[in-house]
């Protein structure tokens, strides 16, 4: 089964979001911030999909995609960004540091289900 | 800037003449003021310690059965709720001449009705002594509405009229603070909610179930990530993206006194407040939830602006973009 690392410091957000591709047949991990969500990428090789938040305490979602490009050597995972920012700067940081796809909150299901699968297969 | 919005608020009417009660029911409709009266003298704290989010108190002299006694109930109000202006209408010329300089201060204000423009001048200088753009005060209420209703999605989310409140007094039990800057603004927002009507409405939520039931650390949750959503449309929808940020970083304390549930933001100035509701109608049952907007560090409304193109955006929330 497909594994979709969750990085949201909103426990909320990681119940709701976990729920909903749990229901759907996919495997959850989650991680409350970037330093957890990059100790759970280390500890999970089997992760295909990480879905993150930006804004989080310790180390925000753009730094962790980053470091899991440059300090884990990881190019393979896809990352998506869920988060309320829409900053186009944002965007761009997030590219440049190969994200691959983001949502703006609120996370809407069924719309992005397939890509999911698609990204985490 | 944007035109503004034609803001309410509450005052809080001690009176018992009719013939003044006329006048200042009058006023209060020429004014944007919406008076809430009480029936019985001995409710008025319990009705002041019920009503959170007023912006004044029109006293009468002669409302208690002296003027001792009404200096007297003045005393407890102001006590009570020292945030709130006072105005006392007196029978005889509106002066301060007879009261000690103790008394005066209870009071911001005084008039008669024959002459009502000291009022006028406290309700423009404690009330409505900053100007919202409307595109802001609507765009405030249409996200939070969103949010509301994305998060509580088994309920119907709506906002009431936003109005002025310069009470302190925290609605309920849990609340939620985010800052907002930018060149044109910076404060806080914040919202207010009762634990345990929030815990009612997740009981029968998706989120939780009989193993896992709602506890006060899923309403924190819950409401702290209707604040982030907040949040994020807020800065989507009204600071631009090449918006330089604040010009200066200075900070002042802000103070919580569980024990009085008030909170203060260091400024005398006013807040924005915006009530909304969460109702579940097939079981006739409602919540509410407050919204403070608080830019007590900066205010600069005539440099806000409206950002056109964030509405497209917003309609697309919830959707993958792919790179």
């Amino acid at each position: 089964m497909a594994k979709i690392l969750i990085v949201d410091d909103s426990s909320t957000v990681r119940d709701e979001v976990g729920g909903f591709l749990t229901k759907n047949g996919l495997k959850v991990i989650t991680a409350v911030d970037g330093k957890d969500g990059l100790s759970k990428l280390k500890a999970n090789p089997g992760i295909k999909l990480v879905l993150s938040d930006v804004n989080m305490p310790n180390m925000d979602g753009l730094t962790m995609v980053e470091k899991i490009r440059s300090e884990l050597g990881n190019s393979t995972v896809s990352v998506i960004m869920l988060t309320t920012e829409s900053n186009p700067n944002l965007k761009e940081r997030g590219k440049a540091a190969g994200v691959k796809g983001w949502i703006v909150k609120p996370f809407k299901g069924e719309s992005v289900l397939e890509t999911f699968k698609k990204l985490s297969a | 800037m944007s035109d503004v919005t034609p803001l309410v608020s509450k005052v809080f009417v001690l009176e018992n003449a009719s013939e003044a009660l006329g006048h200042i029911k009058q006023f209060c409709d020429q004014n944007r003021l919406i008076g809430l009266k009480v029936i019985y003298a001995s409710n008025i704290m319990a009705i002041l310690n019920s009503n959170v989010d007023l912006g004044a108190i029109l006293l009468a002299e002669d409302y208690c059965d002296s003027l001792d006694n009404t200096i007297d109930l003045a005393r407890q109000i102001n006590r009570a709720r020292p945030e709130l202006p006072i105005v006392l209408r007196r029978t005889s010329p509106a002066t301060f001449d007879e009261l000690s300089e103790k008394q005066r201060k209870l009071f911001c204000a005084t008039y008669t009705i024959d002459d009502l423009s000291p009022l006028k001048k406290v309700i423009d200088e404690y009330i409505f002594s900053l100007v919202y753009p409307n595109a802001l005060v609507r765009g405030i209420s249409d996200i939070t509405v969103s949010a509301l209703a994305n998060q509580f999605k088994h309920l119907k989310a709506s906002a009431q009229t936003p109005y002025i409140v310069r009470d302190r007094i925290i609605f309920g039990e849990v609340f939620s603070l985010i800052p907002l800057a930018s060149s044109w603004c910076r404060g806080h927002m914040m919202l207010q909610a009762e634990e345990s009507a929030i815990l009612d409405i997740l009981g029968f939520d998706e989120l939780t179930n009989e193993e896992n039931p709602a506890n006060f650390r899923t309403v924190n949750n819950v409401l702290g990530e209707v604040t982030n959503l907040v949040w994020g449309s807020f800065k989507t929808h009204f600071i631009a993206i090449d918006d330089p940020g604040p010009g200066s970083t200075s900070e002042v304390p802000m103070v919580i006194n569980h024990q009085h549930k008030y909170i203060s933001f260091g400024s005398e100035n006013p807040h924005l407040c915006f009530k909304y509701t969460l109702a579940d109608e097939s079981k006739d049952y409602c919540i509410s939830i407050y919204q403070w907007f608080v830019f007590n560090l900066y205010w600069s409304p005539e440099d806000f602006k409206e950002i056109k193109a964030s509405v497209d955006d917003f309609v697309d929330s919830g959707e993958l973009e792919l790179f």
